[in-house]
């Protein structure tokens, strides 16, 4: 901090200064989370609740393949298990966010379509997953078409109103000028209508992929005899508190993985041509309740991958 | 604008003028007829939908969901099941709300800001079935357990609205009630608050969203009570005309809550910038 580098740098200050980088404090986080678990091991009254070594223990197992546990004859190991996941999260994502970018277009050029649509696909957002994964259950059966339906469902909404924003926000005189300097066709569509609508069309990717993965694990539990969902809920079912916590924990590594490593690499490269995105005037715009809410989480999560290269 | 042409007598309108306000009313009501025609045609597919594509007990038309309504009133589990579902939401959103707002407050430290990171970025990634069944599976029946899903699923959502907030904080003007001498209570009431309320507006209305999901959840897999046990009971049941009329009782709930209650507080609580908005 800001005192401690005006100080001469002895050996002390230098310690205190490593301790005091926010690097440290993100290290030493884990470390506190640890210390929690600890804390509630010992504390709670519980014969099922798992010590952090027998967590780490089953989910090595669960990654060497020699814990010895076979789900289904199909899909036996977690590798398995994650692929159909993501197979079926990819395709749902696919079909998504076409007929996602084809409604949004539509909306965002017709004051008519938006009419027509809005409500409804606010009326889909506001959905819990949940409501599709026990219909789809039931109404599908145990195949992929229930959780790829789910995916598609939790996806489209966000898809729809991030094209349908982008759209709206294309700068005009930008085309007028284009249009008045006869540049061609495909020149103003590949240099000014793709580079402002690329942010939201990022975003639209962005969260629906990651809208759609929280849709389809609850869609696997719920309407489908495999997947990572469903495994989770395996363990849930056989009341095995390290199974479930193992789980989630590989969850949060995959979640996080994907953040760091694709996302906010694509997020730079998408931004590149303009460093920051005005992320007020996104909130201010005239949306309805719901959809302010839906581009929150692109703005709040934006923010928190910008913030932390700074 | 409206209050503009307003103010003016009719005949000091220009005739452009005229001709604006007539193109904004047919705008309007065009855009009125196709909102009309949504419904009809959402609607009209799914009523048709049910028995024709799909057996009726499955997907029961919207007349069928309507006409469920009033048996399950009757039940009188139905304000039951909402006072249940609500009451979650309200202690789990309210420790989230707490702790996510003071979170959002201290990480202007970067030390702090750096311990939290990842917890932050956790919550807002990770799926919310992942914190239910690990509460449950933890805590069983207790409270605890559904305290934690929402806990986990919604105080990543406030801490960044709230740091958000702050980080827009007019500067200037703090600087300025600084120099004239304005007291500390004064400036926090008359600067600090104003400035932070929309995003604490945005903070309520997405974490409710999202708490109401995740607390339905932890209801269908722990609960005996609640708008999920009704849901996954009806479902089992194959009563689907009651499952859908849970759900979509609850969406037209939550589009109440928001038009009557929250916008018009807000727009209350907004009086005083309404000329800059308008």
């Amino acid at each position: 901090m800001a005192t401690t580098v005006a100080t001469a740098p002895t050996r002390d200050s230098r310690s205190m200064r490593v301790l005091k980088s926010p690097k440290t404090a993100r290290i030493l986080f884990p470390f506190a989370v640890l210390a929690v678990w600890y804390l509630i091991y010992y504390t709670i009254d519980s014969r099922i609740f798992p010590t952090p070594q027998k967590v780490a223990q089953f989910m090595w197992e669960e990654v060497t393949l020699t814990s010895g546990v076979r789900y289904s004859s199909v899909a036996e190991n977690l590798y398995v298990q994650f692929a159909i996941s993501l197979i079926r999260l990819t395709i749902g994502f696919f079909i998504a966010l076409i007929l996602g970018t084809v409604i949004g277009l539509a909306m965002g050029l017709s004051k008519s379509v938006n009419a027509f649509f809005h409500d409804w696909v606010m009326a889909i957002l506001a959905m819990p997953a949940l409501v599709w994964a026990l219909f789809l259950g039931l109404a599908l059966g145990f195949s992929h078409y229930g959780p790829i339906l789910a995916v598609v469902l939790a996806g489209l909404p966000f898809v729809i109103i991030n094209v349908r924003e982008g759209v709206r926000n294309t700068p005009r005189e930008l085309f007028d000028m284009a249009r008045a300097f006869d540049v061609p066709q495909n020149k103003i569509t590949r240099h000014v209508l793709l580079p402002s609508l690329m942010p939201f069309f990022f975003a639209a990717i962005r969260y629906a992929y990651a809208i759609g993965w929280k849709g389809l694990i609850i869609a696997e539990v719920f309407a489908s005899d495999r997947g990572m969902g469903w495994t989770i809920k395996f363990w849930y079912d056989a009341n095995r508190a390290h199974g479930v916590i193992g789980y989630a924990l590989f969850f949060i590594i995959f979640a996080m993985v994907l953040e760091k490593l694709v996302f906010d690499r694509l997020a730079d490269r998408a931004f590149k041509w303009r460093p920051q995105v005005n992320v007020v005037q996104m909130a201010e715009g005239d949306f309805g309740a719901v959809a302010q809410e839906a581009l929150l989480v692109v703005e709040s999560q934006s923010a928190e991958s910008e913030g932390s290269d700074g | 604008m409206a209050t503009e042409t307003r103010e003016k007598t009719p005949a000091a309108r220009s005739a452009e003028e005229e001709r604006l306000i007539a193109l904004r009313k047919r705008d309007t009501r065009r855009r009125w007829f196709w909102r009309i025609t949504g419904y009809v045609a959402v609607l009209g597919i799914w009523e048709l939908a049910s028995g024709w594509v799909l057996e009726e007990n499955l997907l029961p038309g919207p007349i069928r969901i309507i006409e469920t309504f009033p048996d399950l009133w009757n039940s009188g589990r139905f304000l039951q099941s909402y006072a249940a579902t609500l009451t979650r939401i309200g202690i789990g959103f309210a420790c989230a709300f707490g702790f996510g707002a003071l979170l959002g407050v201290l990480t202007q430290n970067r030390w702090i800001d750096g311990f939290f990171k990842d917890a932050v970025t956790i919550s807002l990634v990770s799926p919310g079935l992942i914190w239910a069944l690990t509460g449950l599976v933890i805590w069983g029946f207790e409270p605890a357990g559904w305290i934690f899903a929402i806990f986990m699923t919604t105080f990543a959502l406030v801490t960044v609205n709230v740091a958000e907030g702050i980080r827009a904080l007019p500067k200037d003007l703090i600087d300025m009630s600084r120099a004239f001498g304005v007291t500390t209570w004064r400036r926090q009431r008359e600067i600090v608050v104003p400035h932070l309320a929309p995003f604490l507006f945005t903070a309520v209305r997405f974490g409710f969203s999202v708490a109401w999901k995740v607390t339905v959840l932890t209801e269908v897999f722990s609960s005996n009570e609640g708008i999920g046990f009704e849901m996954r009971v009806a479902s089992q049941l194959f009563r689907m005309d009651e499952f859908f009329t849970w759900a979509l009782s609850f969406f037209i709930f939550t589009l109440i809550l928001e038009k009557l209650v929250l916008q018009r507080y807000e727009n209350k609580f907004f009086r005083w910038r309404q000329e800059v908005t308008v």
